[in-house]
């Protein structure tokens, strides 16, 4: 059971087939989508990657008829001899389910939260069927097994009490209890952890198997669209840059765009000297409508590639480019990726003495409706002078939790921190002098940097703040506010602009810069990319080696991405339900685990190959857990 | 057509930035003009000296002399009218900006010191939401014999605690965001990060919230009046002539519909100001 079920394309006529589909808003004419084909054959899967913004959410609404109010879809969408893009909502209501079926990308918001499972679920069986109570009830235990849960008791709780993964699940059957023949899954499986995500994607390829269902994948992580689908296409700003079949398209992408996705992307198996960043980021559809999208972007762009949008060419057998440049430039490309294949030699020195951070068996409990939850166990940190040290878990394994004592955001229950030989119990009781010290040591990078920059002020305003929060003598700030701004790789102009005004990665780069207005010696990057574009991702991590580097400090960087912790940590612990499970130079823990959860968590890490959906019975039970 | 596409997004911005306001709004900022305008040049803008009596002219109709005609007591009601806008719009303005500042203050603290300053405050404002606030003015005032001012001191003290309410839930909403934790990291003064960060952005609803309470307590001054118990007898006030030329309903009803509806109006009028200047208040810096 591969996920490259061999394309079916011949097997028949597709049975969904999108030509020339653009999605616009009619309030002010500005296009979402400019152009998009699709053939999908029965059993069939495909790929559409795009990153936040090109339009690919939008495209899996229309072809489920869901487009928000003030959007419309013109072309043609054949499906059953009929066009979707044209049809009544009273048409589509005996599509939708019955056809074509959706799971979104939450699975806390997309299931009712008053409903139990299962009423959700017999709500969504075919209403023609008329079944008694007893056989409904057995019919919705029937599907929940069929997504792997188990335990009965399931169809009698609430959505919220149950975790992300079962959600997923529930969601899952909810869909197919129509028995559609085209799945739609929007991001299914990026708002849960990694271990989850696996089990998931797995389940759907399985069921997909078992149907003969065709897919339709939407999601902005190439590696998970490579391991599931067979063919790929992708979206950038509106628009098709390039499809082709995944393992083509994987090993030689005849695209910029698609190459520059593929060289800024960290890979999971070594390290690398310098990630290949994208510049810039991502344009709207409407700006970049009379031109090759990419081209802002593009190292090698030229006049001609501005001048009206290139076509979407044949390039080879089942595969499509939207380059120009393409005959010209297709040495080089092939040439900059397998240089990328290159392993970085990682310095091999033991760790150094000076602890700057010492955490020694921390604890921290949470109580609620008295409930006591243990966040963080007994667990023991240390972070040397200049080093850069990973913490990795997934969500709810306290690594945040920790982030936050460390800066005072919480209190220890228990447990011992010394920062740069000061103790810190409670940052309350510190001695003014002592908490300055303490400020001007450790400095935080949030996760989001939407919400991380006070909305209602201006960029200088904010890294003035810094500036003169510690710093009373004065002196040329506004010169120090631009100096900041050049060391992250932004203009000075910046200062005089809105948070709302800039990009995610341009808001993350302010983020930096007023961390390091203070000039601290540690930076605690609390994952500092998640909320990013795939292309702005390596741009932010290559920008914190840098600073990291230039300035001599040191980093506690916590994610749940084992390929990030890779290129960004040089000592790495690994925490689970509170605990460290195991810790060591990152290089030796990444390529010999010594605890099955480590292995665990590396095996979830999407890979092309085939085996990497086959599920052994060991993910069936961990989904009945609930 | 295709040309038309393309400039198309950029006239929505331009259109979007000037953002006229809608008519509706311009008609209510246009009258409220003209009220703040009659408040502060009142009576030298009356054709007549409004407490100018003419016993014998009484109860006249609306005429070219008088335009709303004249009370009881032959005094002109335009004048009055004209004159009668300042204590009108007096009293709520400094209930408002006092209990903007004093509930600003409070909810923003009690927001975000949480614990037992939040306790304390939240059950005082609790105490006095529970009594009776009019029925308190009205023993009060009657007892210590009623004024004008006092009703606007009473007015105020008991319109605190519920601006504190209002700002301390929009409080609550801002603390847990992360722009908060990290300025909190940054090692900013508290009184700075709750003044400085945090009432930028509720300032939206601390403004709406003092719009309402400017045209209830107008409302809420104009009844005290009428009962008595506001501006003294005999002073112009759109209040205290609704009381007055209550009796000349048959005979001048002009008399005492006229400063009913000019209460109305400008409640209404300042309500809906205080809406559309939320909605642009809150549009800005919020959209991503």
């Amino acid at each position: 059971m591969s996920p490259h079920t061999e394309p079916t394309l011949t097997a028949g006529r597709p049975v969904l087939e999108v030509e020339g589909m653009r999605i616009e808003r009619t309030d002010i004419g500005a296009p979402i989508v400019t152009s998009l084909d699709l053939q999908l054959a029965a059993g069939e899967s495909i790929g559409i990657v795009g990153e936040s913004g090109s339009g690919k959410s939008m495209s899996a609404k229309a072809l489920i008829g869901l487009l928000p109010e003030g959007v419309v879809a013109s072309g043609t969408a054949r499906f059953d001899g009929q066009n979707l893009l044209g049809l009544s909502e009273r048409q589509w209501r005996s599509i939708r389910g019955r056809q074509i079926g959706m799971i979104m990308q939450d699975p806390f918001t997309m299931l009712n939260p008053v409903m139990r499972c299962g009423r959700i679920l017999e709500e969504s069986l075919l209403p023609e069927r008329r079944l008694s109570r007893a056989e409904r009830r057995a019919e919705a235990i029937r599907r929940l097994a069929e997504v792997g849960i188990t335990d009965e008791s399931v169809v009698e709780r609430y959505p919220f009490q149950l975790s992300g993964g079962m959600r997923q699940r529930v969601a899952i059957a909810a869909a197919l209890a129509r028995d559609p023949k085209v799945l739609i899954a929007d991001e299914p499986s990026t708002a849960l952890d990694v271990v989850t995500q696996r089990e998931v994607l797995a389940l759907i390829k399985r069921i997909q198997a078992a149907r003969g269902m065709a897919l339709i994948l939407i999601t902005h992580d190439l590696r998970v669209a490579f391991a599931t689908c067979d063919r790929i296409q992708v979206l950038y700003a509106g628009s098709l840059v390039e499809t082709g079949r995944a393992d083509d398209v994987r090993e030689r992408p005849l695209h910029p765009y698609t190459q520059g996705l593929l060289l800024s992307e960290p890979p999971a198996d070594r390290r690398v000297r310098q990630l290949v960043a994208i510049p810039g980021s991502v344009p709207s559809a409407a700006d970049v409508q009379d031109r090759c999208s990419f081209s802002s972007r593009c190292r090698w762009a030229e006049d001609a590639c501005r001048d009206g949008v290139p076509a979407l060419a044949e390039v080879g057998e089942d595969r499509h480019s939207r380059c120009i440049r393409l005959p010209e430039i297709g040495a080089e490309m092939a040439a900059l990726l397998s240089k990328s294949e290159e392993r970085a030699v990682v310095p091999a020195e033991g760790r150094s003495d000076g602890a700057l951070i010492d955490i020694v068996n921390i604890e921290k409990v949470f109580e609620s409706g008295g409930r006591t939850v243990t966040a963080v166990d007994d667990v023991s940190i240390s972070v040397r002078e200049g080093e850069s040290v990973g913490i990795v878990g997934e969500s709810g394994s306290g690594k945040t939790t920790i982030a936050r004592m460390l800066v005072g955001l919480e209190s220890p229950s228990g447990g011992e921190i010394v920062i740069d030989g000061i103790p810190v119990r409670s940052w309350s009781a510190l001695t003014p002098r002592d908490r300055r010290k303490l400020r001007q040591t450790v400095q935080t990078v949030f996760q989001d940097p939407y919400s991380s920059l006070n909305p209602m002020r201006t960029i200088g305003w904010a890294l003035k703040e810094a500036i003169t929060t510690h710093d009373r003598g004065g002196g040329n700030v506004e010169g120090r506010v631009a100096e900041l701004l050049e060391s992250v790789g932004l203009s000075a102009s910046y200062a005089q602009r809105r948070p709302s005004s800039l990009s995610g990665g341009e808001r993350q780069r302010v983020a930096i810069a007023r961390a390091l207005a203070v000039e601290p010696r540690v930076l605690i990057c609390d994952e500092p990319v998640s909320a990013l574009d795939m292309s702005v991702q390596a741009q932010i991590l290559n920008l914190l080696q840098e600073v990291r580097t230039e300035r001599g400090i040191s980093c506690l960087f916590i994610t749940h991405d084992l390929s990030i912790v890779r290129q960004a940590s040089e000592y790495l612990y690994v925490m689970h339900h509170g605990k460290v499970v195991e810790s060591g130079p990152t290089e030796s823990v990444l390529d010999n685990p010594s605890v099955e959860y480590t292995a665990q968590l590396l095996n979830s890490v999407p890979r092309p190959d085939g085996q990497w959906l086959v599920t052994g019975d060991a993910d069936e039970m961990a989904a009945t857990r609930g | 057509m295709t040309e038309a596409a393309v400039t198309a997004p950029r006239q929505l911005t331009r259109r979007r930035m000037k953002s006229r306001p809608p008519l509706l709004i311009g008609l209510c900022l246009g009258f409220m003009a003209l009220v703040l305008l009659v408040a502060v040049f009142g009576e030298a803008l009356a054709p007549q000296d409004p407490s100018q009596q003419d016993v014998l002219g009484s109860l006249a109709p609306p005429s070219a002399e008088h335009w709303l005609g004249t009370d009881g007591l032959g005094r002109d009601v335009f004048s009055r009218m004209l004159a009668g806008a300042r204590s009108a719009i007096m009293g709520p303005l400094v209930i408002a900006v006092v209990a903007m500042v004093c509930g600003n203050l409070l909810g923003l603290l009690a927001g975000y010191r949480a614990g037992l300053v939040d306790s304390l405050l939240m059950r005082w404002v609790d105490l006095m939401v529970a009594i009776p606030s009019l029925l308190i003015i009205i023993v009060v005032a009657g007892a210590l014999g009623g004024g004008y001012w006092l009703a606007v001191a009473l007015l105020t003290i008991l319109t605190i605690p519920t601006d504190a309410r209002v700002m301390r839930a929009a409080t609550l909403e801002q603390v847990p965001r992360p722009y908060v934790e990290a300025a909190k990291t940054l090692g900013v003064s508290n009184g700075r990060i709750m003044v400085r960060h945090i009432w930028p952005n509720i300032a939206a609803t601390a403004v709406a919230n003092s719009v309402i309470i400017f045209a209830g307590s107008l409302v809420a001054i104009a009844g005290l009046s009428f009962l008595g118990l506001g501006a003294a007898p005999g002073t112009p006030d759109w209040g205290q002539m609704l009381s007055e030329n209550q009796p000349l309903l048959f005979t001048n009803p002009v008399a005492s519909i006229a400063p009913g509806i000019a209460i109305a109006l400008t409640a209404t009028a300042v309500n809906l100001i205080g809406d559309w200047v939320y909605e642009k208040m809150s549009r800005r810096g919020a959209a991503r």
